[in-house]
């Protein structure tokens, strides 16, 4: 869930695209310095397996919705833009609702109300009014993708974290070896519940904005 | 083309709600079959769930727990009024009296739970629950609740694995076998009384009504069980 491949075969990948698609992952991450889409960060980050297929819908959320509201944008009446920028997104949310509840069953029984709080996502929201309405379907589409991938990779560390420390398995699998166990070792009841996923998160939103530098203004 | 008049914004707003409600409706159409099999799949996981027959958690593919699901589950439609097994082509209505009984056998063929189905309201919303029974129709094997929507983190913990194991060995007849049915207690169950330790599991906190549901409905479709419980106890 890192860093996906850049498309080359694209004739026309300039500037902007490489900007569009690669800032939100890093230099303009939206946790970590727009600090949006916190509350489901913590919410459904107590698993890696449900923090990364929330990861995975967001960023087709976003990418979807970018593309549909940037194809239209020149003809969205101004007075209304944000309803139907809504009416967009929620689309898009009930569709990625319906393939879960289709294909993976189990975990969308697991993420339950929060797929549907896709829609109150402001990253979703945000990349709308900010960027889709003013730019073509193409780099709108990147800029969605990198956008739910910045969201989706912080979503995935805060996952494996909690997951390894809180209940000794990553993925389902037991990754803390029973030995450990026998020697006294506990699992970090503090991971499972929310006010660690807060410690968590505030650590990674430092630690990332120790090394890009970033200071608020 | 002035796109903030009236007569257009009205226009576009309807035109792009009719859009994509009807690509919706497509897309749900479609993927109907696809959710119904995979209710299906997990309504089944559940059962063998509440029998033991399988772990919460179990990595292991589809086809071989449906496989399992096939070799030791039997489900059979039963006349809650005669507590008799029916065959289900000769009954018209299911309805309240008839109701569908799983039972589950050990790897030799022996009965190794009875499985009812158990539903009611709780607070917001019907749950939906599976009580695996030990052969002697009398205590709990274990129970899961598969479907419900009510508040997660609260009435939504009658999900959670710890508590559902605290069900296991409680008992529903008292010893003059009269139906007691469990109580979910408001606060933690008391171990020194006998009847408590026996029949009643800690209430959830801040679940009050959905605790109250549940205790409700349990009761009532033991009730209706009851006859085929008798028959069943009296058979093993």
């Amino acid at each position: 869930m890192t860093a996906t491949a850049t498309p080359k075969t694209k004739p026309l990948f300039g500037a902007d695209e490489k900007k569009a698609i690669l800032d939100p992952l890093w230099d303009n991450n939206p946790i970590a310095l727009q600090v949006l889409g916190i509350c489901s960060a913590l919410a459904v980050t107590t698993k890696l397996d449900a923090a990364l297929v929330m990861g995975a819908g967001v960023t087709a959320v976003t990418a979807a919705s970018n593309v549909i509201i940037s194809l239209i944008r020149n003809l969205i009446p101004s007075k209304i833009r944000i309803i139907v920028q809504l009416v967009v997104v929620s689309g898009a949310v009930i569709a990625v609702d319906q393939v879960l509840r289709a294909y993976m069953f189990d975990l969308s029984k697991q993420l339950s109300v929060f797929i549907g709080l896709i829609i109150t996502n402001c990253i979703v929201m945000g990349r709308l009014e900010a960027y889709a309405m003013q730019n073509p379907p193409g780099r709108s589409l990147l800029d969605g993708i990198g956008n739910g991938l910045g969201y989706a990779w912080i979503l995935a560390v805060v996952g494996a974290i909690r997951e390894i420390f809180g209940s000794g398995k990553l993925l389902g699998m037991q990754v803390v070896p029973q030995g450990l166990y026998e020697a006294g070792y506990v699992n970090n009841g503090l991971m499972v519940l929310a006010p660690g996923a807060f410690i968590l998160l505030g650590v990674i939103v430092w630690v990332q904005r120790a090394i890009s530098g970033y200071v608020e203004k | 083309m002035n796109t903030n008049s009236n007569s257009y914004v009205m226009v576009f707003a309807v035109a792009v709600c009719v859009i994509i409600s009807t690509m919706l409706a497509v897309l749900a159409n479609s993927l109907r079959s696809t959710q119904d099999a995979a209710k299906e799949f997990d309504r089944q996981k559940n059962v063998m769930l509440a029998a033991g027959l399988i772990e919460r958690g179990d990595l292991r593919p589809r086809a071989e727990l449906e496989k399992l699901y096939q070799d030791r589950v039997t489900e059979q439609l039963v006349d809650t009024e005669t507590g008799e097994v029916v065959d289900p082509a000769k009954v018209e209505a299911k309805g309240k009296r008839y109701r569908s009984v799983a039972t589950t056998k050990s790897a030799d063929g022996k009965l190794e739970a009875i499985v009812l189905p158990v539903s009611g309201k709780g607070l917001w919303s019907t749950l939906y629950a599976y009580l695996a029974l030990e052969p002697d129709a009398n205590t709990v094997r274990g129970i899961t609740f598969y479907e419900h929507g009510e508040t997660p983190g609260l009435g939504g913990e009658v999900e959670n694995a710890a508590w559902t194991a605290t069900w296991k060995g409680k008992t529903i007849f008292d010893a003059d076998h009269k139906l007691v049915s469990i109580t979910l207690k408001k606060g933690k169950v008391d171990p020194a009384i006998e009847r408590e330790k026996k029949h009643m599991v800690d209430g959830l906190s801040g679940a009050t009504l959905t605790c109250k549901g549940v205790t409700n409905f349990l009761l009532s479709d033991l009730q209706a069980f009851q006859t085929y419980l008798g028959r069943m106890a009296k058979q093993n």
